[in-house]
C-alpha cells in the first residue's frame, strides 16, 4: 500500500537505528557490552559460555520494543543476575562438556527447563521427570522451580549441533512469553565445524542464529494484568527473528538502544573465493512458534546439513543433505543450513558491465540499501534519495515466506525479516 | 429513496476531479493521463535488445465462483466484489505478457491481468532478457506503487535483477526496466512481484518460471526431456505441468478494490487457487492466446469469465508415459497436493535435484506433496496401464481448504489427471497441454 510505508512511518526510526548502525558501531562496544561480554562482534553469533559450562539463569519479568511502537510485557532467561533479555542467553558449550544449569525463578509462578535433544537430564541431581499432583494430573513437563526458589539441571552436551532450551511449566504461556533460548554444542572436531564431518566447516566469521519467534500481544497483555488467557484465543501479530522485529533485525548485537533485545540477525559476508574465502558461512535457524516458518533467504540455497541437532548423515557416512531456498523450521526445531553466494558474472564499471541500459534514475524507484549496479560502487543518486548503503556493498533479503508474518499487527514490513549484506572482497573500503 | 453515503470512493473521484480542474491537463500526474505515451518521457534510454518477455504490471478482474458474505452486513459480499463487472468477481494485481505488442497495445492491458501470471523457461546458460514495465493501478490511482520482477531462488543474484525493492531498483508507474538472466541451475522457481510484497503477493502478481538442463536433447534411459541434469535418465519425462499454488483471502482484495487496509495477520484465505483458478474451473481449457489486434486475451468459447485466467491445469496424459509436475507454492501457508492412486515421485526441491553431494540418492515415491510457502518440488508420474480413459483426482488434503467460498461442495486447488489408452494423445510441444 503505497510507497514503501516503511519508510514513510518508521523513518525517524529507521534513521536513528541505521545512522547509529553507521556512525556508531566501532565505539558501541566498549559502551554497552556487559563487563563478561568483553568482545562482542556487532554481527554473527553471540555465544554465552566458559570454562566450566556452568551457567546461571534467572526467570525474570521484563519488556521488549517493537519497531511500530510497541512495548511488550515479557517473561525471559537473564545471564545471572544480569536484566532481563529476550530471547535468553545462546548457550555455547563443548561436545563432552558436563553442562550445570542453576535456574532462579523470580516470576510469580514455577517454572523449569526443558532441554530437547539431550539424554539423562538429571534435576538436582535426580533424572528429571515429568510432575504429577497427587491427583495425578500433570503439572509440569518437567522438576520445577517454585516462585523464589532455584533448581539445577545437569547433563552430559554427547552431540553436537543446534537446540533450543525452553521452558517446561505451562510451556504454552511461559514460552510464549519468552522464557525460550538456543544451545549450541560445538563438536569435537574443533568449533569451525557444525558437526564431526568435514564437510560442515565453516568460515567461523560468518556464523549465525535465527531464531523465529512470534507475540500475541494480549497473551501477554493479560499475563501482565493476572488474568486468566485461553490459548483458544491465541493469534500471533508479531513475527520476530532473535527477539526483534524489521528493521531492528539489522542493528548490531548489544545495541545500546534495544537493551533488552540483544541479538541481532545481520548477516554480513564477502563473495565466495577458492583462495580468500573458501568456507561457507552457516546458519542456524531455531523455530519458537507453534507452526512452520518457510524462511527464504535471497539469492542463494542453503544446503540443509542437519535438523534437530543430528546430522544429516547416512548409516555408511553418505551425504543426505540437500539444497532448499525456502528452509522449514517447525516448532522446537532447529535447521542448519551452509551458504554463499558467488560472483559468477563479475560486471564491473569498467567492463564488462551489465548487459542492459537501466533507465536513468528519475524514471527508477531507488531502494535504500541500493548502492549502484555493481559491487563496490557507489553511484550518486538523486536528490532526495535515501542511502544506507556504505561501501558498494551489495543486500539481499532474507524473510519468511509466508508473507502475513513478514507485517506487524496492521503495518506492513515490520516481521520476520532481516538481510544479508556481502561486502566487496578484501581489500575494500567498507567500514 | 436510500440515502447515498459518501463512501472513500466517491472522495477519491472528487479529489481527482478537483486536482485535474486545478492542474490542468499537463499537469496531470502520469497516472491520470489517458495515453500512457505521454509517460514515456525524455530520460529513458532503450534496452540494448529486444526483450524474449515483456511483462507488464497492472491490475485488473478475476473470477471466483461462490460468496464471501460482509460480517455484520445483509447482503454485502467481499466476493463477488460489487464494483466487478459481469462476469466478473474479484479485485486482483498481476502481470500481463505483452512481448511482441505495439506499444499502444500494450497500455490497453491496463486493468486487464493475467492470473496466474504467465509461465516462462529458459534453457539453463541461455540469456534471457525480460522487459517489466508498471501501467498503474486503475482501480486504486492514490496508489504510486512501483513494481519488481523477483526471480524466487535464482542462486547467485545481483540485486540490480533481483527484484526487492530495498536493496534493488523497482519500477515506477509509465517506466519500464529490461532484467537479465543467465540460469545456471535448472529446475523449478516462482516469480513474483517484491514491492509491498505481502499485498502484491497476495493481490496476484505470481507466476511460474523454470530452467531446463543443458542434458535436454541428448536420449538417456528413453527420454531427451529432462527435469534436472541427472546423468541416468531418472527424471526424464514425456509431459510436464506447472501447477502454481496460491489463495485469496476475499477481504483483502475487497479491501484493495474500496480503498481500506486489511491488517495481514488477520490473513484467513477463502479461495485457495491452482494455476489461477479453483476446481472445477482448473479442469476448464485453456485461453487461446493474445488478440495481436487488439492485445486482449481470448478465452476460450463458454468461458469468457475465465478470460483473465487462461491457465489450465488439467493434466492429460498417455499409458505408460511419465509427466513431470512442477508444484509451485505461493500461498501464505503449508500445503499437501495428494494424488491417490498414482505413486508421485519426487526427484526435486527448490530447483535443486535430490541427491547428495557424494551422489546419494534422495529421491522417494510419496501420495501427498506437504511443502511450505516458496517452496516448489518436482514430481515424476507414471501413468498407469488403461484400456479407455481413466481419471484420478489431484488435491488439496487439507481439507479446510477444499471449497470455494461458500464453505461447501469440492472445489479448491484441486485437478484431474486424465490417462489414455497408449498413442491416444500426440506429443506434448507447451507446458500444461
Amino acid at each position: 500500500m503505497k510507497t514503501l510505508p516503511i519508510f514513510r512511518r518508521l523513518q525517524p526510526l529507521l534513521a536513528v537505528v541505521l545512522a547509529l548502525m553507521l556512525v556508531a558501531v566501532p565505539l558501541y562496544v566498549a559502551r554497552t557490552a556487559p563487563a563478561d561480554h568483553t568482545e562482542v562482534p556487532s554481527t554473527g553469533i553471540v555465544c554465552t559460555t566458559n570454562d566450566s559450562a556452568t551457567f546461571t539463569l534467572t526467570a525474570r519479568e521484563g519488556y521488549i520494543g517493537m519497531t511500530d511502537g510497541n512495548t511488550i510485557y515479557m517473561w525471559g532467561y537473564a545471564e545471572g543476575k544480569d536484566d532481563f533479555q529476550y530471547p535468553g542467553p545462546i548457550l555455547c558449550v563443548n561436545q563432552g562438556d558436563t553442562v550445570t544449569i542453576v535456574l532462579h525463578n523470580a516470576l510469580s509462578e514455577p517454572t523449569s527447563m526443558v532441554f530437547p535433544g539431550q539424554s539423562n537430564v538429571l534435576a538436582n541431581n535426580l533424572p528429571a521427570q515429568p510432575q504429577f499432583d497427587t491427583s495425578g494430573q500433570l503439572i509440569s513437563l518437567t522438576n520445577m522451580a517454585p516462585p523464589g526458589g532455584s533448581i539445577t539441571y545437569r547433563f552430559v552436551a554427547s552431540e553436537p549441533g543446534t537446540y533450543v532450551y525452553e521452558s517446561g511449566t505451562n510451556a504454552a504461556i511461559q514460552t510464549q512469553m519468552g522464557l525460550i533460548g538456543a544451545f549450541i554444542v560445538r563438536p569435537s572436531m574443533g568449533e569451525n565445524y557444525a558437526y564431526n564431518r568435514a564437510d560442515t566447516e565453516f568460515n567461523p566469521d560468518t556464523e549465525y542464529i535465527l531464531m523465529l519467534s512470534e507475540i500475541d500481544p494480549m497473551l501477554h497483555q493479560a499475563v501482565e494484568r493476572g488474568q486468566p488467557f485461553d490459548m483458544r484465543q491465541y493469534k500471533a501479530r508479531y513475527f520476530l527473528i532473535n527477539g526483534r522485529t524489521f528493521p531492528d533485525t539489522l542493528a548490531p548485537n548489544h545495541a545500546s538502544w534495544l537493551p533488552t533485545q540483544p541479538y541481532g540477525a545481520l548477516a554480513r559476508i564477502h563473495p565466495y573465493d577458492p583462495v580468500a574465502n573458501p568456507l561457507p558461512a552457516l546458519s542456524r535457524y531455531v523455530g519458537f512458534g507453534v507452526d512452520v516458518y518457510p524462511f527464504h533467504p535471497h539469492a542463494f540455497n542453503g544446503r540443509i546439513i542437519a535438523r534437530d541437532g543430528r546430522l544429516l548423515q547416512g548409516p555408511a557416512s553418505e551425504d543426505l543433505s540437500y539444497e532448499k531456498f525456502s528452509i522449514n523450521v517447525g516448532p522446537g526445531q532447529t535447521i542448519d543450513s551452509l551458504f554463499s553466494w558467488t560472483d559468477v558474472y563479475g560486471w564491473k564499471p569498467s567492463g564488462p558491465q551489465i548487459p542492459v541500459t537501466l533507465p536513468s534514475d528519475q524514471n527508477l524507484t531507488i531502494g535504500a540499501y541500493w548502492g549502484s549496479a555493481y559491487l563496490g560502487t557507489q553511484e550518486t543518486l538523486p536528490t532526495g534519495v535515501v542511502s544506507f548503503n556504505q561501501c558498494g556493498e551489495f543486500y539481499h533479503i532474507a524473510h519468511n515466506h509466508a508473507l502475513q508474518q513478514i507485517t506487524g499487527w496492521g503495518v506492513t514490513l515490520i516481521g520476520q525479516v532481516t538481510f544479508t549484506r556481502i561486502d566487496p572482497p578484501l581489500p575494500n573500503n567498507c567500514p | 429513496m436510500s440515502r447515498k453515503i459518501l463512501s472513500r470512493r466517491d472522495f477519491l473521484k472528487i479529489g481527482s476531479g478537483l486536482l485535474a480542474a486545478a492542474a490542468g491537463a499537463k499537469f496531470m500526474p502520469k497516472w491520470l493521463s489517458q495515453s500512457g505515451e505521454v509517460a514515456l518521457a525524455a530520460g529513458l534510454r532503450a534496452p540494448t535488445v529486444d526483450p524474449d518477455l515483456y511483462l507488464v504490471g497492472t491490475d485488473g478482474w478475476a473470477y471466483l465462483p461462490g460468496q464471501v458474505p460482509i460480517p455484520g452486513t445483509v447482503g454485502q459480499y467481499y466476493n463477488p466484489d460489487s464494483l466487478a463487472p459481469a462476469p466478473f468477481t474479484t479485485y486482483m494485481f498481476g502481470f500481463a505478457d505483452t512481448t511482441g505488442l505495439a506499444e499502444p497495445l500494450v497500455h490497453s492491458r491496463r486493468m486487464k491481468c493475467q492470473i496466474s501470471a504467465p509461465i516462462f523457461w529458459v534453457d539453463q546458460g541461455q540469456e534471457y532478457y525480460v522487459k517489466l514495465g508498471n501501467l498503474g493501478l486503475q482501480m486504486r490511482p492514490d496508489l504510486v506503487d512501483s513494481h519488481t520482477l523477483h526471480w524466487h531462488g535464482f542462486r547467485n543474484a545481483w540485486p540490480v535483477f533481483d527484484g526487492e525493492p530495498h536493496s534493488s531498483i523497482a519500477v515506477p508507474i509509465n517506466s519500464h526496466v529490461t532484467l537479465y538472466y543467465k540460469p545456471l541451475d535448472p529446475g523449478t522457481y516462482m516469480y513474483h512481484c517484491h514491492f509491498e510484497e505481502t499485498e502484491h503477493v497476495h493481490m496476484g502478481m505470481t507466476g511460474a518460471v523454470f530452467v531446463r538442463p543443458s542434458q535436454n536433447g541428448t536420449p538417456i534411459g528413453g527420454f531427451t526431456k529432462f527435469a534436472y541434469n541427472d546423468g541416468d535418465g531418472s527424471t526424464g519425462y514425456d509431459r510436464e505441468f506447472a501447477l502454481t499454488l496460491t489463495d485469496v483471502w476475499a477481504e483483502a482484495h475487497w479491501d484493495d478494490a474500496h480503498i481500506q487496509l486489511p491488517d495481514w495477520t488477520s490473513f484467513k484465505a477463502d479461495y485457495h487457487l491452482l494455476n489461477g483458478r479453483v476446481y472445477p474451473d482448473t479442469i476448464a481449457p485453456a485461453g487461446l492466446g493474445t488478440n495481436p489486434l487488439t492485445g486482449d486475451l481470448i478465452p476460450a468459447p463458454g468461458y469468457e469469465y475465465l478470460q483473465y485466467q487462461p491457465i489450465s491445469s488439467l493434466i492429460k496424459i498417455n499409458a505408460g508415459e511419465r509427466a513431470l509436475l512442477r508444484f509451485i507454492n505461493l500461498t501464505f501457508g503449508q500445503q499437501a497436493m495428494t494424488l491417490p492412486g498414482i505413486k508421485m515421485k519426487v526427484v526435486g526441491k527448490d530447483a535443486t535435484l535430490l541427491r547428495g553431494r557424494d551422489g546419494t540418492d534422495l529421491s522417494y515415491e510419496t501420495n501427498t506433496i506437504y511443502f511450505g510457502s516458496g517452496q516448489t518440488t518436482d514430481v515424476i508420474i507414471t501413468a498407469p496401464n488403461v484400456t479407455s480413459l481413466k481419471k484420478y483426482l489431484l488435491y488439496n488434503r487439507n481439507y479446510d481448504r477444499m471449497s470455494n467460498g461458500d464453505g461447501s461442495g469440492y472445489g479448491g486447488q484441486m485437478t484431474e489427471v486424465w490417462v489414455y489408452p497408449a498413442g491416444t494423445l500426440p506429443p506434448q510441444t507447451t507446458p500444461n497441454t
